[in-house]
């Protein structure tokens, strides 16, 4: 199972995005600064924007979800019961997972932004998926939330995980890590080798590694292991 | 002074509470009321009970600048230009003073080169940006930011700021999930379940949350490093 993008290349108005490079099971952490094209290559992902130039290709791939930066794209229903129904999930598990019990009828977008994102991901995490494509997921999600999600991204492995994010407190344990070198896609490798070469890497994750302790991953509980040998 | 007496409105049930002039953070879980909060001091809704002023002036009657949590619903126009243009035009201010006005803005966030691009096209952290522009060119009383920054990167968070600190706005309000960002607010406001848990200093407020995941991760990790400096 692998997605494949074969120098591949879009504009969206600025300078070219461009990708190469295979994405495997795992998950892949997609990381850059505003603007440098997460979104765009979530979307070429997604099948849903085609490059202008070479190809984004599909192997073993058989069901595949986009999780949207803006969770509103995603609603279709008007009450959060059709919502949770045109998922085709079941009302009671949704309802718990996102922490919205007794809200079946409100209007979806009469929910917070938090609380619709929760909505949207417990639908699409409710599913088994070979492709999981999360544009920044975190977003507008309290500190719980993110650590929530952070669960239930881990539990995907055995899925080819994009997870394009500038988030940089609230991290699963990664795979892969690519990032963007202006606007080229690049993969730095696999954890924790990568990490020295990660230009956005946290703050923490810097000083760590300026101190010649290098974290088992980037997760919580990788950088309070390290913080740890920091102290014997 | 921002005082509140008396509130109910949706989730919200403030007695009293005074916020002094400068940069409030508003924070706490998805769903507690922080979106609510900012539309009345934006003057967007009106409280169905008790009263808001904001320097001894009811809310809504100072000139608001508002970023929405939701950037590219506000959007009216097809160019970004004209789109940051819009509070001026609908004043009837002369085209040369127009123009001057959107080009300082527009230097001043860094996002002359998107000035001909359409919003649609833009990363959501760009159409924060823009949302940011025209929340500010017309030199608004208040400044009202509703968790704009969970679109954008650590840096452009921290480039943003810096620019919001020399605005030079009298009472700049905004909701956010980073509570490293909030940490850097002169006033924080802890609301849980519409009421009022915590407002003050940064160090006063977060003292109450060391060892949850409110903590800011910056001071986690600096007290980290300072006890290493310490060690060695």
């Amino acid at each position: 199972m692998e997605l494949f993008f074969d120098r591949a290349a879009v504009s969206r108005g600025g300078p070219d995005i461009r990708v190469s490079g295979r994405f495997g099971p795992g998950i892949n952490l997609v990381s850059g600064r505003v603007g440098s094209g997460k979104s765009t290559v979530a979307a070429m992902a997604a099948g849903l924007l085609a490059p202008g130039e070479g190809a984004v290709i599909r192997q073993g791939i058989r069901s595949s979800m986009i999780s949207f930066q803006f969770p509103e794209w995603q609603v279709t229903g008007n009450t959060l019961r059709e919502e949770i129904k045109s998922w085709g999930a079941d009302e009671g598990e949704i309802l718990l997972r996102a922490g919205l019990v007794g809200r079946e009828g409100d209007d979806p977008l009469s929910l917070c932004r938090g609380e619709l994102k929760r909505l949207v991901l417990s639908c699409i995490f409710g599913k088994a998926w070979d492709l999981l494509i999360l544009d920044e997921p975190f977003g507008a999600l309290d500190c719980s939330g993110k650590r929530e999600i952070c669960r239930w991204i881990e539990a995907r492995r055995s899925s080819i995980v994009v997870l394009c994010t500038h988030e940089q407190r609230f991290l699963p344990r990664t795979d892969f890590l690519w990032e963007f070198q202006g606007h080229d896609l690049v993969c730095r490798g696999t954890m924790p080798a990568a990490l020295g070469d990660w230009e956005l890497a946290p703050p923490f994750v810097k000083a760590l590694l300026s101190r010649g302790i290098v974290p088992h991953n980037i997760s919580e509980d990788d950088l309070a292991e390290a913080a740890c040998r920091i102290h014997g | 002074m921002i005082r509140i007496s008396g509130l109910r409105h949706g989730v919200l049930d403030i007695l009293s509470l005074l916020v002094p002039a400068g940069n409030t953070a508003v924070i706490g879980p998805n769903g507690s009321g922080k979106t609510t909060l900012l539309r009345l001091l934006a003057g967007m809704e009106e409280p169905v009970q008790g009263s808001i002023t904001i320097g001894g002036e009811p809310g809504g009657t100072l000139t608001v600048g508002w970023v929405h949590e939701f950037p590219g619903r506000n959007a009216l126009f097809s160019r970004v230009r004209d789109e940051i243009a819009s509070p001026l035009q609908f004043r009837h201010l002369e085209c040369d003073e127009i123009l001057k006005k959107v080009e300082e803005i527009s230097g001043l966030l860094g996002i002359s080169p998107l000035l001909d691009r359409e919003p649609e096209s833009l990363s959501g952290g760009e159409q924060v940006l823009v949302a940011l522009a025209t929340a500010m060119v017309s030199n608004p009383g208040i400044l009202v930011l509703d968790e704009w920054d969970s679109h954008l990167d650590a840096h452009t968070t921290a480039v943003l700021q810096e620019h919001l600190h020399r605005t030079g706005v009298r009472w700049k309000v905004q909701c956010t999930q980073d509570m490293d960002l909030a940490a850097s607010a002169d006033t924080v406001l802890f609301l849980s379940g519409g009421q009022v848990l915590a407002c003050g200093p940064p160090g006063e407020v977060f003292s109450e949350h060391l060892g949850s995941c409110w903590y800011p991760p910056s001071w986690r990790w600096r007290e980290w490093s300072s006890s290493l400096t310490g060690q060695r």
